[in-house]
């Protein structure tokens, strides 16, 4: 039992100087964020300077930070909307309805999860001015409304509901409508919320393509306009990563009060392999 | 089942609009732009060139670095996240106490806006920071103007941090590809005598394969679109230029070359599909190398 105690002794070891490197550059980010001057460059200035609110109230009187929170929370929030009730409703089709175009449909799904996204900058960027809601929500708002991982991972989930329920309903002369959204959609919730905080949280984080279809002020989302702060001499470090912690604390909140449906939307792709 | 030959259409619609409009009619427009002299700033429209943008790609200095730079970036940093997420995986496996608080760690940084990590690292990497101050610690001499201003560290640097990053998200899939392998397996090792480490690589790397082979396909088709750390950190200084910084820099920024850039992006694509492929093939069909 030595050699035991001896690798879980080891074990703890080596994680914990991996914990300590993993989170030192986010507490670093957070203590700076409260700091009156310098940026915490020695260990003693990081934990002993005297701590102030000010650097976050400077970032909303005098700066725009809650025009930029807003557009965050606005784009985030419409997206994530749309995709759990569009990619609920082509899910649904795919797997419900029999039609020719059901395979055709889903290789769309799957060659749309295969292309890399980033590629597309240019002609989205032209399509966009062309339709003329370049440097509008729309812009940041359109294109994401339905995604394809969401209408593959929710088809997957309706594939293993059994349809008795439906038929029940449908028996009883319950609209195709009303089948949909309260029989169905209800027992798809977990798939749902899984959804629902990947969204959120990928286009919370979102940088490439609300910089590149925007181009006024008032249209920033957080990290758009973290980007734009860096670029100017005026900002310091504190205000810097007081807007960082900003854009940061969100996610953090969400993810420690559902953590389990963040990672098992993340490995539910990867088991069913 | 309902048998209805145009009602999915109904339903389908907003998949179809979004497909159609924001997938489909790009694509191909950087198919058909790739081919011409197309730019906002041409006033008598836009002509058909031929090859002449795939040749001057060729010749492009600015694009070979680019390239270069993003398969430095590619092979750099896949390897070492899949082998260290592994490693860690297979640390936090097994019951025990503080488990959950090792995971949730490590996992943070990857649900972390990219902008903010790389303003966190602006500063770690600067000179006399953290960064700069472990090195000396450590016996290195770090670069004079910090690890961004130095064309030989730029790029590591970034890499080292998209590790950093990253390696916490593919620790947990890891870890739902360990949990599928039935525990049976090892019981009867045990029984056989076999050592940790022959079960190691008897039992748990074979069955992983599908999930390492999941993990490098996403992990590198991610990392070939590597561009908001770089336009952060360096603004493609100091060779780091990735190959979307280089499209988003002659696309759309001062010469606006839609036609070029179009070109540039469809090379990218291309080699993302081939490696994607060749990817598959070669790690399904092998025997297990480990």
């Amino acid at each position: 039992m030595v050699t035991n105690k001896l690798t879980m002794t080891l074990r703890y070891v080596l994680l914990s100087i991996g914990l300590v490197i993993m989170l030192f550059p986010l507490v670093w980010m957070f203590l700076v964020s409260f700091m009156k001057a310098g940026s915490g460059l020695t260990l003693t200035e990081l934990f002993s300077s005297p701590l102030t609110f000010s650097n976050f109230v400077d970032l909303f009187s005098h700066g725009n930070m809650g025009r930029y929170l807003f557009n965050s929370f606005f784009v985030a929030f419409v997206v994530t909307i749309g995709n759990v009730f569009f990619c609920f409703l082509v899910a649904y089709a795919l797997v419900r309805y029999r039609s020719p175009f059901n395979k055709l449909l889903f290789i769309s799904v799957i060659a749309v999860l295969m292309i890399p996204a980033h590629i597309l900058i240019v002609p989205l960027y032209v399509l966009m001015l062309k339709i003329h809601i370049y440097d509008s929500y729309w812009a940041l708002i359109l294109p994401w409304l339905v995604s394809p991982i969401g209408i593959f991972l929710v088809k997957q989930y309706i594939e293993s509901v059994p349809e008795a329920m439906e038929e029940a309903a449908r028996v009883d002369g319950a609209g195709e409508l009303r089948i949909i959204l309260t029989i169905v959609m209800p027992i798809c919730k977990p798939v749902l919320a899984v959804l629902a905080i990947q969204i959120f949280f990928t286009n919370w984080n979102s940088f490439l393509f609300p910089f590149i279809l925007t181009s006024s002020e008032q249209l920033r989302t957080l990290p758009v306009a973290l980007a734009h702060f860096q670029g100017q001499q005026a900002i310091d470090w504190q205000h810097l990563m007081a807007g960082s912690t900003i854009a940061v604390l969100p996610i953090l909140i969400i993810f420690f009060i559902l953590q389990k449906q963040i990672v098992s939307g993340i490995t539910a792709g990867a088991v069913k392999q | 089942m309902k048998h209805a030959r145009y009602s999915i259409l109904l339903p389908a619609l907003p998949w179809i609009l979004t497909f159609g409009l924001f997938w489909l009619f790009p694509l191909l427009f950087s198919l058909i732009a790739g081919f011409t002299d197309y730019s906002l700033l041409a006033r008598n429209g836009f002509h058909w060139v031929g090859w002449d943008n795939y040749r001057e790609l060729l010749q492009d200095e600015y694009f070979h670095s680019a390239v270069k730079n993003t398969l430095i970036f590619v092979f750099g940093t896949v390897p070492i996240t899949t082998v260290l997420a592994l490693f860690l995986a297979l640390l936090v496996n097994k019951q025990f106490k503080g488990r959950g608080l090792f995971r949730a760690g490590y996992f943070l940084p990857s649900i972390t806006s990219m902008v903010v990590i790389a303003l966190i690292f602006t500063n770690l990497y600067q000179r006399g920071g953290y960064i700069a101050l472990l090195a000396s610690m450590l016996g290195f001499t770090p670069p004079e103007y910090g690890f961004l201003y130095n064309s030989n560290t730029a790029l590591y640097g970034i890499m080292a941090m998209d590790i950093w990053m990253s390696v916490g998200y593919y620790m947990l899939i890891m870890l739902a590809g360990l949990k599928s392998i039935p525990d049976e397996l090892y019981e009867a090792a045990d029984i056989e005598g076999a050592s940790p480490v022959k079960q190691l690589f008897s039992i748990t790397l074979p069955l992983l394969r599908p999930v390492m082979l999941f993990i490098i396909v996403i992990n590198s088709i991610k990392s070939f679109q590597v561009f908001v750390e770089i336009f952060v950190m360096t603004k493609g200084k100091f060779d780091t230029a990735s190959m979307v910084y280089f499209i988003y820099d002659v696309g759309l920024t001062t010469a606006f070359r839609f036609g070029y850039a179009s070109a540039a992006a469809y090379v990218l694509f291309i080699i993302i599909m081939i490696f994607s492929i060749m990817q598959f093939l070669l790690l399904r069909k092998r025997q297990p190398v480990w």
